[in-house]
């Protein structure tokens, strides 16, 4: 009697620890991966300490807040190929507006973008929701828009910031990190609300209700044309912040960057990051270190000596690996199931 | 012919009674005509804000840049139909090209060959990476596009240092014209592969394999259909088209970077997408392609007329591919 029970809870215990590897397995790999990649580069190089930290943390910023704008598009069933585009757009505003005020006129400016972004990038998501015109098609569009725009706010590379509001994501005036602290806490707040409200609430909910089963969130009564326009203002907020980033690192607004390269990041970010392009699966918290082992390989295979170019075909391979090693878990359990 | 228009909604109605049909209706049914109104439209706009345009030497001017334009999109569209995309494709074009120039002291049959056999395996891994590897086409033919880069700027210095300048022949092929000057050969090899590719979509197996992979994967492996080998051809073929479009494009400039064919990647997913394909598979010509590139070719030359800066020509760029996809949306699903 007692034997039997005690077998059925070790079964259930061990479903349950199953269940609990299947969903969470995947993240809980990229964080070792990233505490490994770490643990690696501060035996590869003579002196690691806080500044080496703060670089990596800071000069990531970007590329998570990025990632993070991607996530939340595509756990809604969607893809932004403008994210990047809206990066250099807003980037490029802060430079100009921003060159030579003081902390609480900067402080203003950015929630200025911020709050414009969002509408911007919500407009792109009601087009799309409008339109029945795919999301990729119309964010290519979006993305030449994005970059024209910021060429006309700044035809050449130029502008500034104010010296604190470059501490708030760097953690040093000049951009040059001395300080991790102020580039965790900078990712930690907007990343955990962000978490939180996917996760916990009725509106961020319906993102995954939406990605996972568009026409049955509908028939429960989600509204898709919201949820899309939603999605796609979050993004439009985290694109403005990576763009926000982008500056505290260079100082500089430079409109002739490729949003097309960084949006192609993010889908990296996102895809490592264990959501999946198709919607529905996934956490944003995922994508926090997937971003970082992206941004981190250049250090480490600088650190090795090797090429910055053979270290870009590094990464492509890496990429494809993981996606391959993703695609055989995937074809596992489809299997089993 | 009846084999396609059950895959594709423009002879999708069929059944459709005799009596009067009304406007929008028959609309539905050749959503193409109105992409031929829209390019009719833009030529007389252009030919408004200047009137030469309105000659051989205008138009030509805009053909140059459908061009190219329009062998990406055929890539583009042969693997939209499977529910896939190219995103490495510009760079496969640019490295091609690269290496013909590199190579045009060895004569240009030989130039073009290596050109053609960097697509050939470029698109072949691409095609075992989606097609055997399951990775997601998005992200391999993004990785492709990387790994190229870094290999080529790599090899920039080492094995390919030396000639940037194309085999003669070559820049005869992607700039020269015949007939007085007033038909570019390179319009010659884009007849010559649209016909291939009309051909292929429509007449063979192979054709009818890729919308029927598009258009239901798991009822065409069902039916038999080796998706991984379709796939892997697709991808190579796709791959060749882009080698070939970069021989034309650094012919036609006569140096080679690797900057150069880099800025027509995302008009060739537009030209495909304006044209009528999904991106999702299983719908889609290449003739419609053919009048997307058509259509941006002529956006060039208006943007261009117009004495718009670049900032301004990509606002309007991205506005009017984001506004002809909605119309043509519009108009095709109003069936």
């Amino acid at each position: 009697m007692t034997a039997t029970t005690s077998t059925v809870a070790r079964q259930h215990r061990s479903t349950s620890l199953r269940r609990w590897v299947q969903r969470h397995g995947w993240t809980v790999g990229i964080w070792v991966l990233l505490f490994v990649l770490v643990a690696w580069y501060a035996t590869l190089i003579p002196r690691f300490g806080g500044f080496q930290t703060a670089t990596i943390i800071s000069g990531g910023t970007a590329w998570i807040f990025l990632g993070i704008a991607q996530a939340v598009v595509v756990i809604a069933g969607g893809l932004d190929l403008g994210v990047g585009g809206l990066l250099v757009l807003t980037s490029v505003t802060a430079a100009q507006l921003m060159d030579g005020q003081p902390l609480g006129m900067v402080l203003v400016i950015a929630i200025g973008i911020v709050l414009a972004a969002a509408i911007l990038n919500g407009f792109v998501g009601w087009i799309i929701s409008v339109s029945k015109v795919p999301d990729i098609v119309v964010t290519l569009g979006s993305l030449y828009v994005y970059q024209g725009f910021a060429l006309m706010v700044l035809p050449k590379v130029g502008g500034g910031t104010n010296g604190s509001f470059r501490w708030i994501f760097t953690g040093s005036e000049n951009g040059i990190g001395a300080n991790p602290w102020p580039s965790i806490v900078v990712i930690a707040i907007p990343v955990i609300i962000v978490a939180w409200w996917m996760g916990r609430t009725k509106s961020g909910l319906s993102l995954y209700a939406v990605g996972s089963d568009a026409p049955a969130a509908f028939l429960s009564g989600v509204r898709d044309t919201r949820t899309k326009v939603v999605s796609f203002a979050v993004a439009g907020v985290f694109a403005a912040l990576a763009g926000f980033s982008s500056v505290s690192i260079s100082g500089v607004g430079n409109p002739t960057t490729e949003g097309g390269n960084l949006t192609l990041n993010s889908v990296a970010a996102v895809v490592i990051g264990g959501v999946v392009l198709t919607g529905g699966i996934g956490s944003v918290i995922a994508v926090v270190p997937a971003a970082l082992i992206l941004f981190f390989f250049n250090p480490i295979l600088s650190a090795l000596g090797v090429d910055p170019n053979r270290a870009q075909v590094i990464q492509g391979i890496l990429i494809v690996f993981v996606m391959m090693i993703a695609g055989l878990l995937e074809w596992r359990r489809m299997r089993r199931s | 012919m009846n084999d396609v228009s059950r895959t594709d909604p423009q002879g999708g109605t069929n059944e459709s009674t005799p009596e009067k049909q009304s406007y929008a209706r028959r609309l539905a049914d050749r959503p193409q005509l109105v992409l031929v109104a829209v390019l009719i439209a833009l030529i007389l706009v252009t030919g408004m804000v200047e009137p030469n345009y309105l000659s051989l030497t205008g138009l030509k001017n805009s053909l140059v840049w459908a061009i190219p334009i329009g062998i990406l999109a055929a890539g583009q569209t042969i693997l939209m139909l499977t529910g896939g995309i190219d995103l490495s494709i510009a760079m496969i074009a640019t490295a091609s090209a690269y290496i013909a120039a590199n190579q045009s002291a060895n004569g240009a049959v030989f130039a073009i060959v290596v050109g053609l056999l960097v697509g050939l395996i470029a698109g072949t891994l691409n095609g075992l990476g989606v097609g055997v590897f399951r990775v997601n086409a998005l992200i391999m033919t993004m990785a492709m596009a990387g790994i190229l880069l870094g290999l080529f700027t790599g090899w920039a210095t080492t094995i390919f240092a030396g000639s940037t300048r194309m085999h003669d022949f070559v820049r005869t092929l992607g700039g020269g014209s015949f007939f007085d000057r007033k038909v570019p050969w390179a319009a010659v090899i884009w007849a010559g592969v649209a016909v291939l590719v009309i051909l292929l979509l429509r007449k063979t197996g192979f054709g009818r394999n890729l919308y029927a992979l598009g258009d239901n994967a798991v009822a065409s492996r069902l039916s038999g259909i080796r998706a991984w080998q379709v796939l892997v051809v697709a991808y190579a073929i796709s791959g060749i088209l882009g080698s070939v479009a970069g021989l034309i494009v650094g012919g036609r400039v006569g140096s080679v970077d690797l900057q150069l064919v880099g800025f027509l990647l995302l008009p060739s997913v537009a030209a495909a997408v304006i044209g009528g394909t999904s991106i999702f598979g299983g719908v889609g010509t290449y003739t419609g392609t053919i009048l997307g590139a058509l259509i941006l070719g002529v956006l060039q030359s208006l943007l261009t007329f117009l004495g718009a800066g670049q900032a301004v020509q990509q606002v309007l760029y991205g506005s009017i591919v984001i506004g002809l996809s909605w119309m043509y949306t519009r108009i095709a699903s109003s069936q």
